[in-house]
């Protein structure tokens, strides 16, 4: 386990993306290693999400390489899948199955996709909803939940199908502010038990206390990348001091 | 209503009937439905124009009319097939049942088509998005993630789409299909009397769509708990 430590688990070389001729993303080179957690920011339509997208190919990147825990991201349908088992993911909007309870929301992929039975399955439910401090409400459907709750539930959700990375776009974007809070909270503990995280976020003060690296977008680019301390002090793009004192002042 | 004593049992097959003709035409119109919205939503050319080609058809000629074509031209197909092979025959008749089935279920079909196309987009890309990715395949997450959201939206719609096939099979007795408004037409034959008659089989077909209602306003039930209970 020693050098698991600097195994990369993700890279993405000169990844260009277009929406038809509008090109979204341009010349990305990015390198996360294991445990790494990087926050990600920028004004809207910088590319932030796509970027992600590209991570678990729920965007398909047109130009470049994207490798994941080893296995590059092609047309090949097992890569993908092999992938996507890896990559959790959080959205803004939460995404929980609507007909389903929350338990049977944490099951259904377990049991699909990993093959695991349904007492087992069950136990990782559970397990995974305490973690984020809802188990009370597993019988229940997402829509007789808060946003904040949902969204706990939805980690949760990726937590059960043990994820080497979780991917986080813009998870407290849609909460009132009331509920970010209890979001953020399970997001650090997350980050404190060593789990790689990206997260497209403007929570400045979770990428202060938790990132490893900021990363600043803007108009598909990677315009800037330093650890918090350095990037909230002295950033040396304009673009960057710019979006920062935009975000910063209030 | 003394008139009617005599009648009971031809009303009840006929009842029968309608109801044969309603359970294959509901599962021959869901399938065309089905099919319709795949080749409405495909991306292959071809298969969207068939498609519609067939909604505008079907939605836009009168019901009794396909329901004769269907029976009639059906009838002349296998006639001219059969004649390849022996001369001799000089007509093929095709069964009214399974010719009137298949009429009313393309009928329906095609407006069916319409409600499986337009549930199909209402469900919320992000449960999609979801499933993909937690890793669910196309067809797993087709089964367990879009059918059963696709379902609760459809299902107002297709409420409608059983109650025109329940009141279309009355269109059949016109190829000869022994169902109720047929035994009311013999009836009044021999009777004399078309109100008592046909009042009979406006209750038979009442009592058939209320059935229909009752069990889509409990499916609705069931398919909206989910939606209910304390926020």
């Amino acid at each position: 386990m020693t050098n698991s430590a600097s195994e990369t688990l993700i890279e993405m070389q000169n990844v260009d993306k277009f929406f038809g001729t509008f090109q979204a993303l341009k010349n990305i080179n990015l390198e996360v290693k294991r445990g790494e957690k990087i926050v990600v920011c920028g004004p809207s339509g910088s590319g932030k999400s796509t970027m992600i997208r590209c991570i678990n190919r729920l965007e398909k990147h047109d130009q470049g390489h994207i490798i994941i825990a080893g296995k590059e991201l092609t047309d090949d349908v097992k890569d993908i899948d092999a992938v996507r088992r890896e990559v959790g993911m959080v959205f803004q909007s939460f995404n929980l199955f609507p007909h389903m309870t929350i338990v049977k929301n944490l099951m259904l992929a377990q049991r699909l996709v990993r093959k695991i039975n349904k007492v087992e399955a069950r136990e990782t439910a559970m397990h995974f909803l305490e973690r984020v401090k809802i188990a009370e409400q597993a019988e229940k459907y997402p829509v007789q939940l808060s946003g904040g709750q949902q969204q706990r539930v939805a980690i949760a959700r990726a937590l059960c199908m043990k994820p080497e990375i979780i991917l986080f776009d813009e998870p407290t974007s849609a909460l009132d502010p009331e509920m970010i809070n209890e979001v953020l909270e399970v997001m650090t503990d997350l980050a404190k038990e060593g789990m790689t995280m990206i997260c497209v976020t403007h929570e400045m003060g979770f990428a202060r206390s938790v990132a490893d690296r900021v990363i600043f977008m803007d108009a598909g680019e990677i315009v800037e990348e330093a650890e918090p301390e350095e990037f909230f002090k002295n950033p040396r793009n304009e673009r960057t001091k710019k979006f920062l004192s935009q975000i910063l002042t209030h | 209503m003394d008139a009617v004593t005599g009648w009971w049992d031809d009303y009840f097959w006929g009842s029968m009937v309608v109801l044969q003709v309603f359970i294959f035409s509901l599962l021959l119109m869901v399938l065309f439905g089905l099919i319709g919205a795949a080749a409405k939503l495909s991306d292959n050319r071809v298969a969207q124009k068939i498609s519609a080609a067939y909604t505008v058809i079907f939605r836009g000629t009168p019901e009794i009319l396909v329901i004769l074509l269907l029976y009639f031209g059906s009838a002349i197909f296998l006639t001219s097939v059969a004649q390849v092979f022996n001369p001799e025959i000089k007509f093929v008749d095709v069964p009214p049942m399974w010719a009137g089935t298949f009429a009313i279920a393309l009928i329906v079909g095609s407006y069916a088509t319409e409600t499986f196309r337009g549930a199909f987009l209402g469900v919320k890309p992000g449960s999609i998005e979801a499933a993909r990715a937690l890793g669910m395949s196309n067809l797993q997450t087709f089964v367990f993630i879009r059918i059963p959201e696709m379902w609760r939206l459809a299902l107002p719609a297709f409420g409608n789409h059983m109650l025109s096939l329940i009141k279309d099979t009355a269109l059949i007795s016109i190829i000869g299909l022994n169902e109720t408004f047929f035994v009311a037409k013999q009836a009044i034959g021999t009777t004399g009397e078309p109100f008592t008659m046909y009042i009979v089989v406006g209750a038979i077909y009442l009592g058939f769509s209320t059935i229909i209602t009752l069990t889509v306003m409990g499916l609705e039930k069931f398919g909206l708990r989910t939606t209910e209970g304390a926020r």
